[in-house]
């Protein structure tokens, strides 16, 4: 990094703030003290993307890549442009053929080559793609949900929703969703130790809820049975017992559980989600998981999930438009909801709306790649090999 | 009678009595408990039964397991089917010769046999004689009939014609596609009955024409 110019590095200093306008002022300025400095391009590229100049993107991508072909971050640009114009997949192919092939374990390379295959009606190229994708990170939710669409298109909804769900567990958002209705976030503290905690039910209920954020199911449990057996009709530590056995794919105790904490008080939004997701679990009742989440949508109507887990109920009831409905909602309270937009993109392809749904994938693939911060790993990483 | 039902399951689960759970669900059948209402009257309370027990410390977490795999044992008897019984209409569907658009078509199709009718995928490229060939081979009185491209769109008159010179006026062609949607008069142009908007709308009008086709025979 030592020889790289001041103005370079005021560039990238302001792009990783978001102040994009000056940034890339820096960057013109950079490139007129040197015009050979793939970083600059790439970063010039990175904020064109930001701002939706993709033909400026392409150019500045492409003379990144002109400049070394190892630039594996100008790939991601490059891709994410064409992707995003449309109407380019021939090109959007190659540029993330050659970011797997320059990055072989990137997982992300794999996913977008798949789309990209995708939308140029190469099928079967496509499932591959994203079984290698799979094959590299098990648990990526996106190669999933891309499976899930591939299924939809051959064999129909109800082979895809399986998939769907399962790429729901996958992705970390509907756990988020639990925790945010119980209140319980990432503070940054460190995990509490079970056995110094205060033996209060509310110590011992906060301390289980951050436990299982951790992961921690079994020292969790602990504390849950110390609070029931003070009493046993507290129903937020049924609730959060119902969402351990949840994680331990037991449904009919995370029923038997969420049905007691509602029969205690019904006003419990935990409970209420564990009943919906273990009901959403067995096909047989999409109607009591279409009900249960509907009216967890009514209590939390300003959180994309609950709108996410209806639609997914009213898909496998084949109430297509309603679905519809609850996943443009969904979409508005947040943009950058790809579950969300995995969904809609599965219901525009039942109407036919071949295009738009093609469109909903590209969009998630953005948010996808910005909420991971992957531009700026890549950037890192080849910066680093370059000092 | 339910609320006794739930107790007795109840007692079942955790006494590990698979059997005993099964006559208990079959009498509350016969007691008159729809099988639609079986899971949400008699299961779903002796499973809150079930956690009140766990919760309090009346069964240990051992014997909660074994219940709720006795209740795992009997969940086909009270949760209803996910596919939908066979409802006798057999619609068939397939792309337009020169057309190997499939995409809308076989989602549809999977959508209509999920809700229980007998739909007949004929595929892609599919020629006007082979439409009346599987009609007059099925019974099929429901056609839906796809076209992604203008031409293929208007080629389909030569279905309408061909099962007119058959003697088929009763079959109802539906049709998909976009041409259809960008130019509304164009389905009645080429004698279709209606046009088909993704598979919701092929569930709605399939029970529409299947519905008419019954009160025209009854």
């Amino acid at each position: 990094m030592s020889g790289r110019s001041q103005t370079a590095l005021l560039a990238e200093g302001l792009a990783r703030q978001g102040h994009v306008a000056p940034a890339v002022d820096a960057c013109y300025q950079a490139l007129r003290n040197d015009d050979a400095d793939p970083l600059v391009h790439t970063l010039l590229a990175e904020l064109f993307l930001s701002g939706g100049f993709h033909d400026e993107v392409i150019a500045a991508a492409t003379r990144a890549i002109e400049l070394d072909a190892n630039c594996a971050p100008a790939y991601l640009a490059l891709g994410l442009a064409y992707d995003r114009r449309g109407g380019m997949w021939d090109q959007s192919i190659l540029v993330w053929h050659e970011l797997a092939e320059v990055v072989p374990d990137l997982v992300i390379a794999h996913v977008q080559l798949g789309e990209a295959f995708a939308a140029a009606a190469f099928d079967a190229e496509a499932i591959e793609a994203w079984r290698t994708a799979l094959e590299l990170d098990p648990a990526d939710a996106r190669a999933m949900y891309n499976l899930a669409v591939a299924a939809l298109k051959r064999e129909g909804m109800a082979t895809a929703l399986p998939g769907f769900r399962k790429a729901g567990e996958l992705d970390p958002s509907q756990d988020d969703f639990f925790f945010s209705l119980a209140g319980v976030h990432d503070n940054g503290k460190p995990t509490p130790d079970p056995s110094t905690v205060a033996p209060d039910r509310d110590s011992r209920l906060a301390a289980a809820f951050a436990l299982a954020f951790e992961e921690d199911f079994f020292s969790a449990a602990g504390l849950i049975r110390l609070i029931l057996d003070e009493d046993a009709g507290d129903a937020e530590a049924l609730a959060l017992a119902g969402y351990l056995y949840l994680k331990q794919e037991s449904a009919n105790e995370a029923m038997s559980v969420a049905l007691r904490s509602l029969a205690v008080s019904t006003r419990t939004p935990t409970a209420v989600y564990v009943l919906g997701a273990a009901f959403a679990k067995r096909p047989g009742l999409n109607r009591n998981s279409a009900r249960v989440f509907g009216a967890l949508a009514k209590a939390v109507p300003d959180h994309p999930m609950p709108h996410v887990l209806l639609a997914e109920s009213l898909l496998s009831l084949q109430r297509f438009g309603q679905a519809k409905e609850a996943y443009l909602r969904a979409v508005a309270l947040d943009p950058a909801c790809v579950r969300a937009r995995f969904g809609l993109a599965a219901v525009l392809l039942t109407e036919g709306e071949y295009a738009r749904a093609h469109w909903e994938i590209r969009r998630a693939a953005y948010y996808d790649t910005r909420r991971q911060g992957l531009f700026w790993r890549l950037y890192d990483t080849y910066a680093e090999g370059r000092a | 009678m339910p609320d006794d039902a739930a107790a007795r399951l109840y007692q079942a689960f955790v006494s590990q009595d698979p059997a005993g759970a099964i006559g208990i669900i079959e009498r509350s059948k016969r007691a008159g408990v729809a099988q639609a209402q079986l899971f949400d009257q008699v299961f779903a309370p002796a499973l809150s039964l079930l956690g009140g027990a766990w919760a309090s410390g009346a069964i240990d977490e051992y014997t909660f397991t074994q219940a709720a795999v006795i209740a795992e044992q009997i969940t086909s008897f009270v949760i209803p089917p996910a596919a939908s019984g066979d409802t006798g209409i057999t619609v068939l569907l397939g792309t337009m010769h020169h057309d190997h658009h499939t995409i809308e078509k076989d989602i549809t199709a999977a959508a209509l046999k999920e809700a229980g009718h007998r739909a007949i995928d004929l595929g892609a490229d599919v020629r006007p004689t082979e439409f009346l060939e599987r009609v007059e081979e099925t019974g099929a009185r429901i056609v839906i009939v796809y076209a992604q491209l203008t031409g293929a769109a208007h080629s389909v008159s030569r279905v309408r014609e061909m099962f007119s010179a058959g003697g088929r006026d009763d079959i109802v062609i539906l049709v998909a596609g976009g041409p259809f949607v960008a130019d509304r008069l164009l389905a009645r142009a080429v004698g279709a009955n209606g046009v088909v908007r993704g598979a919701e709308s092929a569930l709605r009008l399939v029970a529409k024409a299947a519905a008419r086709a019954e009160a025209r025979h009854s």
